[in-house]
């Protein structure tokens, strides 16, 4: 009861006619961003940030715009996925393998509508899923002392390093960069200067949105550059625009299963849309038994990876609001974004900041069904986005990134060094880094060195203090088997198919 | 090969941060914990899956062809440019500016980058300025003239 009570309130801020043109603008981008190929959720989200922080917007509202472009960017992937065949976002391959087909049959216009009806389903079951777990996994959660806090950190960070990636040590190096470049700037507590190099501007650190900017945006201009290739000619939209009732009637367990397991999925920390989408694609194709036309164009496998990439897109904020861990690199982004409004999350983050939890709640609500209203009549509008050169769209993204950082404090050293990440960033992506673990270590990394530090003082030093606990210890046993878990998992496998080879 | 040599920088980088972060004394402290240990592990932490790169099975790395990559560095220069104009030209002059060469690096005619250049320079610049209240900078040339 008490729950539907704080959801009436989220409506009430959610509702206003500023949050509720914050959110159209915000769905109406997301699903552009979506659809570019090349420029995913995270991209979307990183670039819209610092826009929303120099727009002065207040942080409910900061938050809802990008909320809405998260949930948009996640309806927009799928349309390139089926008129090009090229996903416009990493949770959208799985679409592009009945999408693609469907749409060559002249069905591209149910194929988007039955998606777009798919993404809604997934988005509006993971939302209900948040307000029925989110509070109780807070409320669980608020009995964390600093040392189970740092374990479950480490925990994320685990998670997200033993799933992204092929290479462990890669996925460490790319967490502990991040982690490291979170210490430069003064020391909170002593008032020590750390790697600052005597360089003034780097004494307060070196802002998020910098990173952000740098890492998902001047690096995927870079990589722009060298995927450069001719894009098909997006496949005319004709004939039906509305799937018929036997397709629904085919689809709709499809939907409703994918749903409810990408939330699942998506509210562990590390496994993602991505993940999502493949695992449920590839159950309703066992499921579907013989008669089924998946991978020719089955209209269950254009609604399986849709409904699981949304809902696990939604699911995975309940990790970043409960506990204040986000886990992918998205949400790591939206939990920076928090914190320049110096808001904590963590679970004290439903206590004290309710109008915030169940304004974006609320908003997530509406942002989905504008994106459905949006997706099915307007979807021509959206297709025509498909046709923006990329040589406008590009110097578009790297003016719109300079504005971003350049209003945080106006200076040109921080666009060099936002430059120069980006540098980097693509030299790691090229030499198949994952790039989650990076922004994800940079983002926990003061609170993880905090807790630390205040779990051994508390203990006075005593390193047994972080296993002194049994939800500590718990916490310990799950990272070392998430981080090494999936790997001894998956050589098993490799092992077993050449036995059997 | 990179990768090796790219693991073997971080080893250097990680030993070189260790040295410094050795020196993070607090003149006074009242915690157990100082300033220095957290990047200190990070650091250890680093250098030894850094030597886990350069001595561990590596893959070989798909770097772009020559050419593609003359013309990422190339890219690369034009938008660190971008960042070292962007305050003293002034966010029209330096976006139309880079948008030029830009626009052309992705196949636009000349006509089109420059169109395109204009077109943006102007046009986001009234947007943010003028329209969302996010100050750009107008660069020195426009402060002369409008005093």
């Amino acid at each position: 009861m008490e729950t539907l009570t704080l959801l009436a309130q989220g409506f009430a801020v959610a509702a206003t006619p500023e949050n509720l043109m914050i959110a159209l603008i915000g769905c109406f981008l997301g699903t552009v961003v979506g659809l570019l190929p090349g420029l995913g959720p995270i991209n979307g989200v990183a670039i819209l940030l610092p826009i929303a922080f120099a727009m002065k917007l207040p942080p409910e509202s900061a938050l809802i715009l990008l909320c809405a472009v998260y949930a948009g960017c996640e309806y927009g992937g799928r349309i390139s996925a089926i008129l090009l065949n090229v996903p416009g976002d990493a949770g959208a391959v799985m679409t592009t393998l009945d999408g693609y087909p469907l749409a060559k049959k002249g069905l591209a216009g149910p194929a988007l509508s039955m998606s777009a009806v798919a993404s809604f389903t997934g988005a509006m079951v993971a939302t209900l899923g948040i307000v029925a777990f989110a509070p109780l996994l807070a409320e669980w959660a608020i009995a964390f002392g600093p040392a189970e806090y740092f374990v479950l950190m480490v925990l994320a960070l685990s998670c997200l390093g033993g799933l992204v990636g092929d290479s462990l040590p890669k996925a460490m190096i790319a967490c502990l960069i991040g982690l490291l470049l979170s210490t430069v700037g003064i020391d909170s507590n002593s008032g020590v200067y750390r790697f600052t190099f005597d360089m003034l501007h780097l004494a307060d650190g070196i802002p998020f949105i910098v990173i952000v900017i740098g890492l998902f945006a001047v690096s995927e201009i870079l990589l722009m550059l060298q995927g450069l290739h001719a894009n098909p000619e997006p496949i005319a939209l004709s004939g039906r625009m509305m799937f018929n009732l036997k397709e629904f009637m085919l689809a709709k367990w499809t939907m409703l299963r994918s749903a409810v397991a990408g939330f699942f999925i998506g509210v562990l920390p590390g496994a993602g849309a991505t993940i999502a989408s493949a695992m449920c694609y590839a159950s309703e194709r066992r499921m579907a038994g013989k008669d089924h036309q998946f991978g020719e164009g089955d209209m269950r496998g254009v609604a399986a990876p849709e409904a699981a990439n949304n809902a696990s897109a939604n699911g995975s904020l309940v990790p970043m609001l409960t506990l204040g861990v986000p886990g992918s690199g998205t949400t790591a982004v939206m939990m920076g974004a928090l914190t320049l409004y110096n808001i904590t999350p963590g679970p004290t983050l439903f206590q004290d900041q309710p109008v915030i939890v169940w304004g974006l709640i609320a908003s997530l609500f509406i942002a989905n069904v504008m994106l459905l209203v949006m997706n099915i009549p307007l979807i021509r509008v959206f297709v025509k986005f498909l046709s923006i050169p990329v040589w406008l769209l590009v110097p578009g993204v790297a003016a719109i990134s300079m504005v971003g950082v350049y209003a945080v404090h106006g200076n040109t050293f921080d666009l060099i060094v936002g430059v120069l990440v980006g540098a980097l960033g693509y030299a790691l992506r090229v030499m198949n880094f994952p790039i989650a673990p990076f922004i994800l270590g940079f983002v926990l990394g003061d609170m993880m060195e905090q807790n630390l530090r205040r779990a051994l003082s508390i203990s006075d030093g005593e390193i047994g203090v972080l296993f002194s606990s049994p939800i500590a210890i718990g916490l310990w046993v799950a990272a070392i088997a998430m981080l090494v878990g999936p790997r001894v998992a998956r050589m098993l496998d490799s092992r077993r198919a050449v036995a059997q080879a | 090969m990179s990768e090796r040599i790219f693991g073997g920088v971080l080893v250097l980088i990680s030993l070189v941060g260790l040295f410094i972060a050795r020196g993070f004394e607090a003149p006074f402290s009242y915690e157990p914990v100082g300033p220095k240990a957290f990047p200190m592990i990070v650091l250890a932490l680093l250098g030894l899956f850094a030597l886990a790169l350069v001595f561990g099975k590596t893959e070989k790395t798909a770097w772009a062809p020559g050419p593609v990559m003359q013309r990422i560095g190339l890219l690369f220069l034009v938008v660190l440019g971008y960042a070292l104009l962007f305050d003293r030209l002034g966010f029209v002059i330096a976006t139309a500016l880079v948008t030029l060469p830009v626009a052309r690096l992705f196949g636009a005619s000349w006509k089109q980058a420059l169109a395109s250049g204009v077109g943006l320079g102007i046009g986001l610049f009234y947007f943010f300025d003028r329209l969302l209240d996010v100050a750009l900078p107008t660069g020195l040339w426009l402060n002369a003239i409008t005093g």
